[in-house]
């Protein structure tokens, strides 16, 4: 027993009473604990990433046979398909959404974290819109931006206020699909700061306002260098989740007025499931793949090389 | 308490009050002030729910002729029964549950004995298949949604029970990860000694850690659910028939083609809403500390 509990972590030990037969057998077991999730990962994860590739080099229609067609589909899907707009509208949204998302749940963190009466039902709430169905919420921010009967241009022609025509309109429809996100997210990402400022000990507070240190010089120099793995962690996870946005888009708009919020995703869709050429989806597919792989690292080195200046 | 002084100055200079020290009354008019920002927050972040619902128990004329914060004067399950009986939102509704159910019982069942199996277990090719896992985490769901397809129609499996469930019922890495960092804490000695006497591995995995392992089971149960119940692009391109419409997929319908009908389209939508509040209700303990875990873990 001694022998098998000295052994640690990732190597390979002998368990201590081991012969050849009740070791085959335990390797037997841990592969039959194994083979679900395993025969999971593989089939609907690693084979599909393969795939999405060599059907990018394709043109089909699933009907008719594959034909090979190299690399075409990506030079087609940018002068054919709007590809490069809809790469554009995506990247406006996530500009939309994040920064504003990530103050919003910075705020409400600092906020609410305290022990005041109120402050733990306030942060309970926040989180509840996490749980909502992005389709059914659509459909009711969609009656509440309706322009006739909506009760933003109702509150809005109250003050004597013509309100937009909202969704209708080019100008105001995707920062109406980004709203949409923040409102339901900004509680969710809360929950991170909250996590982040929790884990830094009051001392140094204590420490910087005896030296001297303002609030705000405390806010600037202690809590935000010390939020940013947590800080990194919304960006990037809102960053990859931001730029596969469908749901919202897709109720709230359905990519337009015009082509105003067809996001790559929706044009995807649109490619593979309305137009059935699977070719030119694989191509976006991996384009949208390749555009996120970017972002995140782009990301992180960012955040290793400010977290290096700042500790220097 | 410190952690009170240091949060109300960052959020008063927002408000740019400057009040640098305070004296009773400044810090009584403080008080009323984050008070009043705090029922801000509440009401922008219940309305939605509370309007629709609302809405839902009015006949189409009040929710137009009305201000919807007016409680329905004479509620009225007329919505409820028109989705119910001429649409097929009792089918939707039994989909959307059968197949969540389902997905969530073998997503964590399956996701745990993998997790088991890469914290507790010794077996070749343990570290790499491990990094696979890790790997595909990476993965955005957007890159194998067409070839995903592809596969499920030429398997034949559209429009079936099937196409909606399996690519998420079999255990996926984000709940085998969860799991496994958490079956690394549980000490090796237990289940040496389990092993002593002459346990099984299945009976060590059902009968000692899930006992002690219950917290993070429980949240990856809520994350299952929560992710099979609202999920939507999948079904949406997976099914194109009407008996096996989940409620995402139904209400999205429903709005395109009777999208001034308000009173129908919001009590479709909080058919699919009020699960999840009473979820969230019975849960939130376990749901805001199932959040902080992905991200710690993450």
């Amino acid at each position: 027993m001694s022998v098998a509990a000295v052994t640690t972590g990732l190597g390979k030990p002998k368990s201590s009473e081991a012969t050849p037969a009740a070791d085959r057998r335990r390797i037997r077991t841990a592969f039959a604990f194994l083979a679900p999730s395993l025969v999971g990962v593989v089939l609907f994860l690693v084979i599909p990433v393969i795939l999405v590739i060599i059907l990018s080099l394709t043109q089909w229609n699933l009907l008719t046979p594959l034909k090979w067609v190299g690399f075409s589909n990506y030079a087609n899907i940018f002068k054919y398909d709007a590809f490069g707009h809809s790469l554009l509208v995506t990247a406006y949204y996530v500009v939309l959404n994040i920064p504003i998302q990530t103050v919003v749940a910075l705020g409400l963190a600092l906020l609410l974290n305290n022990k005041l009466r109120g402050s733990a039902f306030v942060r309970i709430v926040a989180v509840l819109p996490f749980l909502a169905t992005p389709v059914a919420m659509s459909v009711v921010w969609t009656w509440f931006f309706d322009p006739t009967n909506g009760i933003v241009n109702q509150l809005l022609g109250h003050i004597g206020i013509a309100g937009p025509a909202w969704l209708s309109d080019a100008a105001t429809a995707m920062p109406i699909v980004a709203f949409a996100n923040i409102w339901q997210y900004a509680g969710y990402n809360m929950l991170f700061f909250l996590a982040g400022l929790q884990a830094i000990p009051p001392s140094m507070y204590e420490a910087a306002s005896l030296d001297g240190a303002g609030k705000l010089s405390q806010f600037r120099r202690i809590t935000l260098p010390l939020l940013r793995p947590a800080l990194l962690f919304v960006l990037v996870t809102g960053v990859i989740g931001s730029f596969q946005v469908f749901d919202t888009a897709f109720v709230l708009t359905n990519g337009g007025p015009g082509n105003a919020t067809t996001v790559a995703n929706l044009n995807i869709y649109n490619t593979a499931f309305q137009g059935f050429r699977i070719g030119e989806a694989s191509a976006m597919s991996v384009i949208l793949f390749l555009v996120i792989l970017v972002v995140t690292v782009l990301q992180f080195t960012y955040f290793n090389r400010r977290t290096t200046y700042e500790m220097v | 308490m410190a952690s009170v002084t240091t949060v109300a100055p960052t959020a008063a200079t927002k408000s740019a009050s400057k009040s640098g020290k305070t004296s009773v009354p400044g810090r009584g008019l403080r008080l009323t002030g984050y008070y009043l920002i705090l029922l801000i927050i509440v009401i922008v972040f219940i309305t939605p729910y509370l309007f629709s619902l609302f809405a839902a128990f009015k006949p189409l004329g009040d929710i137009l002729g009305q201000s919807p914060a007016r409680p329905p004067t004479s509620p009225t399950w007329a919505n409820f029964r028109q989705i119910f009986t001429q649409d097929d939102f009792g089918r939707y509704l039994a989909n959307t549950l059968l197949v969540t159910v389902i997905l969530t019982i073998g997503q964590v069942t399956f996701s745990m004995m993998g997790a088991y199996a890469f914290a507790k277990m010794e077996f070749p090719g343990r570290d790499a298949l491990f990094w696979m896992y890790l790997a595909t985490l990476m993965v955005p769901n957007v890159v194998t949604l067409v070839p995903l397809y592809v596969m499920f129609a030429k398997a034949g499996l559209l429009n079936t029970y099937w196409a909606i469930l399996l690519p998420y019922t079999l255990g996926v890495p984000q709940a085998v990860f969860l799991m496994r960092q958490n079956f690394m804490t549980i000490p090796k000695e237990v289940m040496e000694a389990a092993r002593l006497d002459g346990c099984s591995e299945s009976r060590i995995l059902w009968r000692i850690v899930v006992p002690i392992s219950k917290p993070i089971i429980i949240t990856a149960t809520l994350l299952a659910f929560v992710f099979g119940w609202n999920n939507f692009l999948w079904p949406l391109i997976v099914t194109n028939s009407n008996s096996l419409n989940v409620l995402s997929v139904g209400t999205a319908n429903l709005n395109s083609n009777f999208a001034d009908q308000w009173n129908l389209v919001l009590a479709a939508s909080l058919v699919a809403l009020i699960p999840m509040v009473i979820l969230f209700a019975i849960f939130q303990k376990y749901i805001v500390r199932s959040i902080s875990l992905t991200g710690i873990n993450r």
